[in-house]
């Protein structure tokens, strides 16, 4: 059933034991992600050298999806570049809003989050980690 | 009216018949029976509410106060008969006292640009209190900013309750405006009304008494509060969406100048001086809501008939069962714990975000609400993100909580 999909172990263990959830006192890059509605209010920080993400944190409150989305992403960030992100977050987008979309190969344990497209009210959540980062980079978007 | 003060000699509701009466209710969700617990955001409609709306489209649709023929004639006497119902309903003295609006939102920002925007000058002061919906803040807010007015909260204890000393501290003689929620929806909390009244009333200031979360729980009468203006959505009462009204003494609606201008609200038109319709056609510019005035003159009629006594001892039992279960969970934190509560639980759970207790228990088939309740300052007081909500109308049962309790222990355990 579609809820034990959303709940699955990957997105649960990552709501437990949510990785890079830290400060980045070195941060380049930095923006706030704000979902009033849903009481998600997140930071996320990045260390961009030379167009390369060095490192990625993120910190705040928010619910097991943005949770879980923002542990996953901060993970896949890490050796990115800055330019090409604005890509991967149209690819992410389009893994939300397909339940039958086919896995994406470079997203790894990323495509899980994809059982939120039976859920469309928690949809924006799982984006918001993806859109902050967008912010940080690109603060006039 | 105090729970304490029903009569406890009141009959008990009909559960199965009252629940028969709403269609909705027989639904499933998830293959699961619907359990709603949001009647705070919107109650559901019962038959009649519906049949009356219907009636009006398939029977005698026609334009209100505008022809001479014979379904103009049975249109405008029914939506004139819902003003009545309304006029009753809250016990105002006159049907000249009864505005249609959208709603609470619409009745409350009529106030704000028809009363206070043309009077109050830099420096005068509006208070509302810490506990209120959006919709009794942000018009106040637009106000401020068009005349330099200056808006104050008055402070809350951390049960929930407002400190009427406090805001009768806030007072001085620059206040013009006190406007406060009867119930508040994020919290239950029924406020002392009438004291808050009085205590304006004594000095010259105008209240403004958002009553959405009351009309379906407690007795309302105008007189008898001594508030100046009330607001209130027929959602929230089992009636329809997009109506709601405006109560307001008659010398300060006089006084008042229209608010929109267009058909309806005029006596006679020309280029050189148009004329404003009387009380309370003057604030009503264009079509209004013929079907939904209808409709929410059935929910009043509803009402009524079921009676606000037992509903309101009925829903009482519902929240003490409710609030004694969830007190007994651990790691279970309940926000709003007046003495005097309406029937809302707002709650956080440790290690459980409200969205995805809201999302869990969707899928067994409770429907409750999480996020910020349109009352972000409640929030920031309690010093969280959201709450869940669970809410009751007279057709809640025990078992709905039983469930909804089942359902919570559930994403408790998942999210663990």
């Amino acid at each position: 059933m579609a809820l034990v999909e959303l709940y699955q172990q990957v997105i649960l263990d990552h709501n437990r034991t949510p990785r890079n959830r830290r400060e980045l006192p070195a941060a380049t890059h930095r923006a706030r992600g704000l979902d009033a509605l849903c009481g998600d209010d997140l930071i996320v920080e990045l260390t961009v050298e030379d167009g390369r993400i060095e490192d990625a944190g993120w910190h705040g409150e928010a619910c097991a999806v943005t949770t879980a989305s923002a542990s996953m992403l901060t993970e896949w960030l890490r050796g990115r570049s800055v330019d090409g992100l604005a890509n991967d977050a149209a690819r992410f987008r389009a893994l939300l809003e397909d339940p039958e979309h086919p896995d994406d190969g470079e997203f790894n344990e990323i495509n899980c989050l994809r059982a939120v497209s039976k859920f469309p009210s928690r949809v924006r959540n799982a984006l918001l980690p993806w859109e902050t980062a967008l912010d940080a980079v690109s603060p006039r978007r | 009216m105090a729970r304490a003060e029903h009569d406890m000699t009141t009959p008990p509701l009909d559960i199965d018949a009252l629940r028969a009466e709403f269609p909705v209710l027989a639904r499933t969700v998830h293959d699961k029976p619907l359990v709603y617990l949001d009647s705070a955001a919107t109650a559901q409609r019962p038959q009649c509410v519906i049949d009356a709306t219907t009636r009006f489209y398939s029977e005698y649709n026609a334009n209100v106060h505008r022809g001479v023929h014979q379904l103009s004639v049975e249109a405008s006497e029914a939506f004139e008969a819902a003003r009545e119902k309304v006029r009753a309903g809250l016990n105002a003295k006159s049907e000249r006292e009864i505005v249609f609006t959208r709603g609470a939102t619409e009745a409350i920002n009529l106030v704000a640009q028809a009363w206070a925007r043309p009077r109050l000058e830099p420096g005068d002061e509006i208070i509302v209190s810490t506990m209120e919906h959006h919709s009794n803040i942000v018009p106040w807010q637009l106000v401020c900013e068009q005349t330099g007015a200056v808006l104050k909260p008055a402070p809350i204890n951390e049960r929930g309750e407002l400190l009427l000393d406090e805001l009768e501290a806030l007072i001085t003689e620059r206040t013009r405006l006190i406007g406060l929620v009867h119930v508040s929806n994020a919290l239950g909390t029924i406020n002392p009304v009438e004291r808050v009244c009085a205590m304006a009333r004594e000095r010259g200031i105008v209240t403004v008494i958002d009553g959405c979360q009351a009309l379906p729980h407690v007795h309302v009468d105008v007189q008898t509060l001594g508030c100046d203006f009330y607001a209130f959505s027929a959602h929230k009462m089992y009636g329809p969406t997009g109506i709601g009204a405006l109560y307001g003494r008659e010398p300060l609606l006089e006084a008042m100048p229209p608010w929109q201008g267009g058909g309806e609200m005029i006596l006679r038109v020309s280029f050189e001086e148009t004329t404003y319709n009387e009380l309370p056609h003057k604030f009503e510019a264009g079509t209004p809501n013929i079907a939904g005035a209808i409709g929410m003159g059935a929910a009043f009629d509803f009402l009524d008939r079921i009676g606000i006594d037992p509903i309101a001892a009925h829903e009482q039992d519902l929240l003490t069962y409710a609030t004694d279960r969830m007190q007994a969970i651990d790691g279970l934190r309940i926000l709003g714990t007046a003495a005097n509560k309406g029937p809302v639980i707002s709650f956080i759970v440790d290690g459980a975000h409200a969205n995805d207790i809201g999302t869990i228990v969707d899928h067994f088939g409770v429907a409750l609400r999480t996020g910020h309740h349109c009352a972000m300052p409640v929030m920031q007081f309690f010093g969280v993100p959201a709450t869940a909500r669970v809410s009751f109308g007279c057709y809640t049962t025990r078992g709905e909580i039983d469930t909804f309790l089942d359902a919570l222990e559930r994403a408790r355990t998942m999210l663990a």
